[in-house]
């Protein structure tokens, strides 16, 4: 990969202090718990909770960028971001070389292999006549290894929503995706068929990041995993 | 047909060019000062070599192609392995150690093609034959004074070793598979990972704190002690030995304040034995480069001799000399020479390259042209060449000046750029 570098943090020269560490944060779903668990942790947060249609939050020491959670682990690796939150399914997809330095326990999703209630015998039945059998995701990577493992051979249908749509429809056989509680595959008349993998929230950071700023990083990090461990067992 | 590069791989043109020449040039003198050799080697070698020197991290990333008589070839992912091929094949029965450096391409392919690059240019050197503390520092102090030339201004050269967690891991009791496991997942640097396989409950309690603590130390003098604290109650204290002492070398050397040590590194080819170092240059995500000990990659080739070394990324090191506004300035055009008389043209042209500038020949004869193309390239001179071996300095308006003599052309008032070997730089 090649590296682009980035602006200096601090270009206005308006500060003599380190540059402010750089945190990408996913919105979507991962979004409001993160914000809780950054002001559990007591990092300060500035305008993070209210950012209303802005991107870059800066607050003390730390400018949030708020990203697509799937864009997230790019950010880090090619070190737009010297650290994120991002979930663990997102650095499964991307692949890309960060490192993982906490877990954070929160956004806790599982990813399951479904496929509709009344399929019956009718994909094991497809798998023996034709030897392949057709998956659609958004997470072609994660279904791949899950599939290879298995030794079972598939056709990936690559698409961007509507998972759950596309057995209904017979564009697929089986789906992978992601699912809090089923309830989405429920009312899709799907069910699920196996576990792929958990995935919670990780603290991530950039390894260049994690060397030439390893104190703030690791601080960062080990705060917000004893925020995190607190957080868990106050929910339980 | 509109042609277009192949994905993955780019010109490098003019200006980017020139300035890699610099980088190259300035890095390659402090490789030979430290008296190690240039060598060259194909871009193509055997698969098989390179997975017998590389071993696994080489899955994905070789790019393979066939033979016509349908072997296995590699586009060579790295140096190391073919300076290793090398130093076992055509320098065996040779007394090293061996000092040897190398500016190279080396290809990679990416498992899923995203558009990254597939062709990097590589500076580095491979020490041979040399074990120990003081070929370590050796080879870390070459990488520092060759980012110095270079004229990068703010770096720091990270180093770490495997021999700690190697005998944690061997300490352990626990089986293979684990220890692979915590190998993996300190190569995928997923620190998440190894916490959860320290606290397998049939691990000893101190390793299991030596495995938590250890990839997160970093720091000089204190860190080594720190680590020799944690692998002392493991009871393989002597694992941080050879590191503490190349610390100490390293100060000796005057470079210690450009290095700091770093217990967390590992680097993704899993040859390396002994200390492992990565460069960094603050506010670039990416390594600038990396290296290390590999003791075992010449015995994989039945010639088994001790090794460590170092690549630089010529590319990154030159987005870095520009994110610190330090790129090195190039030396553009001199003079450009018309006139009407081509012969003229050719011997003025001459005499003036011979005193040391850099000149090139008008596409136009007339002066006030000339002129223009000498400002339109920066060259600071705009000569009109007259026969009988005169030559007038044109001005700003345009209308050449007094005729003046030629410089004598038989005698080179200073060529240095011609001494070397007729390269030309």
């Amino acid at each position: 990969m090649m590296a682009t570098g980035r602006a200096p943090a601090s270009g206005d020269g308006s500060g003599v202090g380190p540059a402010p560490l750089r945190m990408a944060v996913p919105k979507g779903a991962l979004f409001d718990d993160t914000v809780a668990l950054l002001l559990a942790a007591g990092v300060p947060i500035g305008g993070l909770a209210e950012p209303g249609r802005q991107l870059i939050v800066r607050a003390p020491g730390i400018d949030y960028i708020i990203g697509k959670p799937t864009d997230i682990p790019a950010y880090v690796a090619y070190g737009a971001a010297d650290v994120a939150i991002a979930g663990k399914d997102m650095l499964i997809e991307s692949a890309l070389d960060v490192v993982e330095m906490a877990d954070l326990l929160y956004g806790a999703c599982r990813f399951v292999v479904a496929e509709r209630l009344d399929a019956g015998e009718a994909v094991a039945d497809k798998y023996r006549h034709l030897g392949v059998i057709r998956v659609a995701t958004k997470y072609p990577r994660i279904t791949e290894l899950h599939f290879a493992a298995k030794g079972v051979q598939i056709e990936i249908v690559k698409l961007h929503g509507n998972i759950e749509l596309a057995p209904l429809i017979g564009l697929a056989d089986q789906v992978v995706d992601i699912t809090a509680t089923g309830t989405t595959l429920k009312m899709n008349r799907l069910r699920i068929v196996e576990d792929v993998l958990p995935s919670t929230a990780r603290f991530i950071a950039n390894p260049v990041a994690l060397r030439c700023e390893a104190d703030r990083v690791t601080d960062l990090a080990d705060r917000l995993s004893r925020a995190a461990k607190m957080m868990g067992e106050d929910t339980t | 047909m509109k042609p277009v590069t192949p994905r993955g791989f780019r010109d490098v043109l003019l200006t980017e060019a020139a300035e890699r020449r610099a980088v190259v040039r300035g890095v390659g003198e402090v490789f030979e000062a430290w008296g190690y050799g240039f060598v060259e080697t194909p871009v193509v070698e055997e698969y098989a070599t390179l997975e017998a020197g590389a071993g696994g991290s080489l899955e994905g990333t070789a790019f393979r192609l066939f033979d016509v008589d349908g072997s296995l070839l590699a586009l060579r992912p790295e140096m190391t392995v073919p300076i290793a091929r090398v130093v076992a094949s055509r320098l065996v029965g040779q007394p090293g150690p061996h000092r040897l450096c190398y500016v190279a391409d080396v290809f990679r392919e990416k498992e899923s093609l995203r558009g990254e690059a597939r062709q990097f240019a590589q500076a580095g050197v491979e020490l041979v034959g040399a074990s120990g503390p003081a070929a370590d520092a050796e080879v870390v102090a070459v990488l520092v004074e060759a980012l110095e030339a270079a004229g990068l201004p703010s770096f720091t050269v990270g180093i770490g070793t495997v021999a700690v967690l190697r005998a944690l891991l061997a300490g352990s009791g626990l089986d293979e598979a684990w220890q692979a496991g915590v190998m993996r997942a300190a190569h995928e640097r997923n620190l998440v990972e190894t916490d959860r396989l320290a606290g397998d409950a049939s691990l000893d309690p101190a390793v299991a704190d030596a495995l938590r603590a250890v990839p997160r130390l970093h720091g000089g003098a204190e860190a080594i002690e720190r680590c020799r604290r944690y692998a002392a109650a493991c009871g393989c204290a002597g694992a941080v030995d050879e590191l503490a002492e190349t610390w100490r070398l390293l100060e000796a050397a005057g470079v210690a304040e450009r290095v700091r040590v770093d217990f967390g590194i590992l680097r993704s080819f899993d040859y390396y034995t002994g200390m492992i170092l990565e460069v960094y240059a603050p506010g670039l995500g990416l390594p600038l480069g990396g290296g290390g000990r590999y003791d075992g990659v010449l015995a994989a080739f039945g010639a088994p001799a001790p090794a460590a070394g170092f690549a630089l990324s010529v590319e990154r090191v030159q987005i870095a000399l520009a994110e610190q506004g330090a790129a090195p300035r190039v030396r553009g055009l001199d003079a450009v020479v018309g006139g009407d008389d081509a012969a003229a043209v050719f011997a003025v042209a001459r005499a003036l390259r011979w005193s040391g500038r850099r000149v090139r020949l008008a596409s136009l004869a007339g002066p006030s042209a000339i002129r223009a193309e000498a400002d339109a390239a920066g060259a600071a001179d705009a000569v009109l060449a007259i026969a009988n071996r005169e030559m007038a300095s044109i001005g700003a308006d345009g209308i050449p000046g007094a005729a003046r003599p030629v410089p004598d052309a038989a005698a080179p008032a200073e060529a240095p750029t011609r001494t070397e070997g007729g390269e030309r730089s």
